[in-house]
């Protein structure tokens, strides 16, 4: 019965670890973790949540079902750069296990090779993603939306991306989705974050999972999958709430196109003062 | 054609105007009338009575706009040009509260002010104010000019104003969407305090790690003002900015807390550490939703015990502030006490409206994590909000990404929520929060439309009751607007 909700008496509790809350937080993209904790929560599954900071001891990240690595600015960005080195070969292991990722803006700079800012010292990334960011000379900052296929089933994702850096992809990914609006990875290419088994990174704030019910549920049925080895099946939530704010901010995103900015940026140097 | 309405000053019987203080006295420049100036005077003064007489917000935008579209050179030929003095006042949150407080105490000195009261603060809102203040010849009235500045316009204003003051309330996430980063703001008014002149004067906020380290930095005279109180009033959430050194970028000690990432920090790492306040809150009581009483030491042993008609931490901070800008200015502040007690808030600012039913409205403007925070912690005081409409629209000075909602402890007063109406052109975006904040869709109405809202809104409140409303600008002044054609509150420009 494959189409019927799988009795939540037989689903494990969720393991989830948040990696360095404190520092990747700039743009409410706590508001993911709070996503897949509800969602679940609303079908009777439990969750796990922990976080793991600079300086802790590292936890066996393989171990967990579902890792966040949020969206930070580049002061920040620059501490987690230091701390990298000892969580890498730990995210590197979960990754190739399985455990479903949703690296975020920051968190998908991160966990590519490398971030090569337009002054500074490159920021060796996690190795995790076969991408590579460079500094770029234009900020986006827009409403976005992109086209995302999951499991044979294919859903708008919408949100709000504010990055400079430009994202390039290797081989060893594929485009989490292809850009409907906004710049995606680099205004270019038409490709907007990155994929490798479940490991789903994205530019898009928002945050990107309330506003996305579906790509929520994604996260929770493959984080079960894989966790219970069969094909889970969540129940249905209404989601009225959730779709409708989805549709409004697509709306907005489609009204946007074809822009780098949705607001004429604050003139904050000399060199812009105009 | 009339002078802008200013707000009530203190009694007069209480203010003894003694003269211009004498650090207020100086040479007052007449710029040179070009025929440029005169048209975009004449036109602004034109255009301002009529967007007044149209009713159509006081017209705080249309003559600045319209000036500098004539003369681009106005607000630099009308204010730093004039030798007036000038207090410039920039920041994420208080720059309404704090340039109102500033004004007034100013004016309990006997010093004519010309202030932009309605907190219109990007470049044509403080043009409008310089035209406001000048005559058609472009002489300046004043004896002194306050201005709210936004932290983004200030770059562009800086020059054309040449402040004698600036003060820098604190500096919170807000905005991001047009600002990018808070480091990149926080380099923007480094590199802005150290271009004022060398006799100008920076008023810091010593609590906020990143406002102390910058004005640190510049050579000149800097007032610091913050609170000295023996334990925390707040803790660290997700809402806090500066939580690291902004030096060496080690986490933060702090030995207390009071606001947000404002309080008593040091840097174990590097050494870096708070400068004690100049101007400093010894304490501070928020009694209810209209008064805050607090303490405040100013240098050379005066002292001042204030009641304000307003409710909030932040007010103590505002307080604290615009005294250090008098400070700053040489200016005495003998009428505090009372000056202080007829304050109420600026528009919007946790203002109570009566209605004529009996009920009440409490309209509380917020704008980002830090004041969402700081209206529901006043407002929990009272148990409230029960029945609320909450309302967000995407505008220019509202911002376009509402993300930053994610960082407000809303789930921390769902358990009063009652009922709440959405609102706004992000409505939508606030209906998801507060369902994910534990907010029952089935006590939630969705009305975009800002006036069926506040209807469908009050419908929930029952006799006596209290309706509150936590808004972003835009619906504020909307909601605002909307009362006063009901005749419950006067014109915004009229208080």
């Amino acid at each position: 019965m494959a189409d019927e909700p799988t009795p939540v008496a037989d689903l494990p509790v969720l393991r989830i670890v948040h990696l360095w809350p404190a520092l990747l937080n700039v743009a409410g993209d706590g508001g993911n973790v709070s996503a897949v904790e509800l969602r679940s929560k609303w079908r009777g599954i439990r969750t796990e949540i922990v976080g793991y900071e600079a300086g802790d001891s590292v936890p066996d990240l393989a171990s967990f079902d579902i890792v966040f690595v949020q969206g930070g600015q580049d002061v920040e960005m620059r501490l987690v750069a230091l701390d990298l080195p000892r969580v890498a070969g730990a995210l590197r292991e979960a990754a190739d296990a399985g455990v479903v990722m949703l690296p975020v803006c920051a968190g998908l700079q991160l966990l590519g090779h490398r971030y090569i800012p337009n002054t500074g010292e490159t920021l060796e990334g996690a190795h995790v993603l076969d991408l590579e960011t460079r500094g770029g000379n234009q900020r986006f900052m827009q409403h976005a939306a992109c086209e995302v296929t999951i499991d044979g089933e294919t859903s708008t994702v919408v949100g709000f991306e504010n990055h400079s850096g430009v994202t390039e992809l290797g081989p060893g990914v594929v485009p989490f989705g292809r850009v409907v609006a906004g710049a995606g990875n680099n205004g270019v290419d038409g490709t907007e974050g990155a994929q490798r088994d479940n490991v789903f990174a994205t530019y898009l704030h928002g945050p990107v999972l309330p506003k996305n019910p579906w790509l929520a549920d994604v996260l929770v049925r493959r984080a079960l999958s894989r966790k219970t080895g069969a094909p889970v099946v969540l129940a249905s939530l209404d989601d009225a709430v959730e779709q409708h704010n989805h549709d409004v901010a697509l709306a907005k995103a489609m009204r946007n196109k074809g822009q780098r900015t949705a607001l004429e940026p604050a003139k904050l140097s000399r060199a812009e003062k105009g | 054609m009339t002078a802008p309405k200013t707000p009530p000053a203190a009694p007069a019987s209480s203010v003894a105007a003694a003269g211009l203080p004498p650090s207020l006295a100086g040479k007052r420049r007449t710029p040179s009338l070009t025929p440029r100036l005169f048209a975009a005077l004449t036109a602004a003064r034109a255009a301002g009575t009529a967007s007044r007489l149209l009713g159509k917000g006081g017209g705080t935008q249309v003559p600045g706009r319209i000036a500098r579209r004539i003369d681009p050179n106005v607000l630099a030929t009308l204010v730093g040009g004039s030798g007036v003095p000038v207090v410039a006042i920039t920041g994420s949150n208080g720059k309404t509260t704090t340039a109102r407080f500033t004004a007034e105490l100013l004016r309990g000195q006997g010093v004519a002010v010309n202030h932009n009261s309605l907190g219109s603060n990007l470049i044509h809102g403080v043009t409008s104010l310089a035209v406001a203040g000048a005559d058609l010849r472009g002489r300046v009235a004043a004896d002194a000019l306050v201005a709210e500045v936004d932290e983004g316009t200030l770059l562009t204003v800086l020059t054309d104003l040449a402040p004698r003051v600036l003060v820098v309330t604190e500096l919170v996430r807000d905005q991001l969407d047009r600002f990018g980063e808070l480091h990149a703001l926080g380099d923007a008014l480094a590199w802005v305090s150290k271009q004022m002149p060398a006799d100008g004067v920076v008023v810091a906020n010593a609590d906020d790690p990143l406002v102390a380290s910058f004005t640190e930095e510049r050579e000149g005279r800097r007032v610091t003002f913050g609170l000295e109180l023996p334990g925390s009033l707040d803790k660290i959430t997700r809402a806090a900015d500066t939580i690291r050194c902004p030096r060496c970028r080690a986490d933060l000690a702090y030995r207390a807390v009071y606001l947000s990432h404002l309080g008593d920090w040091a840097c174990t790492s590097c050494g870096f550490t708070r400068p004690k306040p100049d101007v400093a809150v010894t304490a501070v009581e928020v009694t209810g939703l209209a008064e805050t009483r607090c303490t405040i030491r100013l240098p050379g042993g005066v002292v001042h015990n204030l009641v304000i008609p307003q409710a909030g931490i932040h007010i103590a901070y505002d307080a604290a502030a615009a005294l250090a800008a008098l400070v700053a200015l040489d200016v005495p502040t003998d009428h505090a006490v009372e000056i202080f007690s007829t304050i109420r808030p600026a528009f919007g600012r946790v203002e109570q409206i009566a209605l004529p039913d009996g009920r009440t409205v409490v309209l509380a403007f917020s704008k980002n994590p830090t004041s969402f925070n700081t209206t529901f912690r006043a407002l929990a005081s009272e148990g409230e909000p029960k029945h609320a409409l909450m309302a967000l629209s995407n505008t220019l000075v509202d911002g376009e990404d509402f993300a930053w909602l994610w960082d407000v402890d809303v789930e921390g007063v769902v358990p009063l929520v009652q009922d709440v109406v959405v609102s706004g052109t992000r409505a939508d975006e606030l209906a998801t929060r507060l369902k994910y904040a534990g907010v029952d869709p089935a006590c939630m109405t969705l009305i975009e439309d800002r006036p069926a809202a506040l209807d469908a809104a009050l419908a929930n409140v029952p006799a006596g009751g209290r309706l509150v409303i936590v808004a972003g600008y835009t619906p504020t002044i909307e909601l605002r607007d909307e009362m006063h054609r009901r005749g419950w509150t006067g014109r915004l420009w009229e208080q």
